[in-house]
């Protein structure tokens, strides 16, 4: 880790996220494209999650499964942009345990809704109210998202080094 | 406008008000503010940005006013964003209007407003009698696409709003 993370800094890809004077192709832009697929990632999860806690019923979850493609795209933009931002600052993120906490979260809620999508989207099935079990995973999936976002946002408020070797940020 | 150096008579009167105060009142206000900012903004793409889609042409299996039924969640999510934003406006008041970025976000914003105002009094009862399956007409589709681009422009501005700061601090 300690030749890992200067070596990273020093690559020209880690020098373009971080010194690039476009906004458009340089870190805001990455920003803009992580935060666009936050919005339809978190969003596309509460509609299907506020689905099985009873609202907008008259939506199939066979039908809102149909914007599961719209989610694969999202979580593709943000992972390639996520491992962007890392790249450019990769002390700032690793050393911070905020960003482990908000990778875990990342996969909790991933992992609820392919559990969502095993026991719920199964064609036909059209059981309401929703068993107990799958509203209690919709509520975690809820607050999995809730947390992610959270999280994400205060790595720019909880971190310790910005890049290695650099002093501490308090 | 005030670009110069000098404290307009609004910005004082801004910093006089408790809610400034009550910002800077402690560090942790901002970035759970913020959080709330970003959830919100997932509120509303998980539904307004959804139903635009839908009207749009994907997911047609979806009944146009089910899916119509989360708009209330989106709406939550404007107000807690509503809510939030005055206070980061509140908190630095010439970050924000003399921001290019900001004034592009409001424009937008004020043209959703009346584009969604637009949609409701003269789209809406040729669209919520779509069944499943069913293609909108061109006119909801032409509403629909602005109202998706403007929420996607304000999403875009107010992610750019710290790259457009202006360079003086009152």
């Amino acid at each position: 880790m300690d030749s890992f993370l200067p070596w990273l800094e020093g690559t020209a890809l880690s020098l373009y996220v971080r010194e690039s004077e476009s906004i458009a192709f340089g870190f805001p832009g990455i920003l803009v494209l992580h935060t666009l697929g936050m919005g339809f990632l978190a969003g596309i999860s509460f509609a299907i999650d506020l689905r099985i806690l009873g609202f907008a019923r008259g939506v199939s979850l066979s039908a809102l499964q149909k914007f599961l493609p719209l989610f694969a795209v999202a979580l593709v933009v943000n992972v390639v942009s996520g491992i962007l931002l890392l790249i450019g600052y990769p002390t700032k993120a690793l050393t911070n345990p905020v960003f482990y906490v908000k990778l875990t979260l990342i996969a909790c809620g991933l992992f609820l809704l392919q559990r969502i999508r095993r026991e719920a989207f199964a064609p036909g099935l059209t059981f309401e109210p929703f068993p107990k079990n799958l509203r209690r995973i919709a509520i975690a999936s809820i607050i999995c998202w809730m947390g992610a976002i959270t999280a994400g946002r205060f790595l720019a408020y909880t971190y310790i080094f910005l890049l290695y070797g650099h002093a501490t940020r308090f | 406008m005030g670009d110069s150096g000098i404290i307009q008579p609004w910005e004082a009167w801004v910093r006089s008000t408790w809610l400034h105060q009550w910002v800077h009142s402690d560090l942790w206000i901002w970035p759970i503010c913020e959080s709330l900012h970003f959830i919100g903004l997932s509120f509303l793409f998980g539904s307004v940005a959804l139903f635009d889609l839908r009207v749009l042409g994907v997911a047609k299996a979806i009944p146009v006013m089910a899916l119509h039924r989360l708009i209330p969640f989106g709406i939550a999510g404007f107000v807690v964003n509503l809510l939030t934003g005055i206070v980061f406006f509140s908190g630095y008041p010439e970050q924000y209007a003399y921001n290019a970025a900001f004034r592009v976000k409001l424009v937008l914003l004020v043209l959703a407003g009346l584009n969604a105002a637009l949609f409701y009094t003269a789209i809406f009862r040729d669209v919520r009698t779509l069944p499943a399956g069913a293609d909108a007409p061109f006119k909801a589709k032409l509403i629909t696409g602005i109202s998706l681009g403007a929420w996607i422009g304000v999403l875009i501005c107010g992610r750019l709003l710290t790259f457009f700061r202006p360079p003086f601090f009152h």
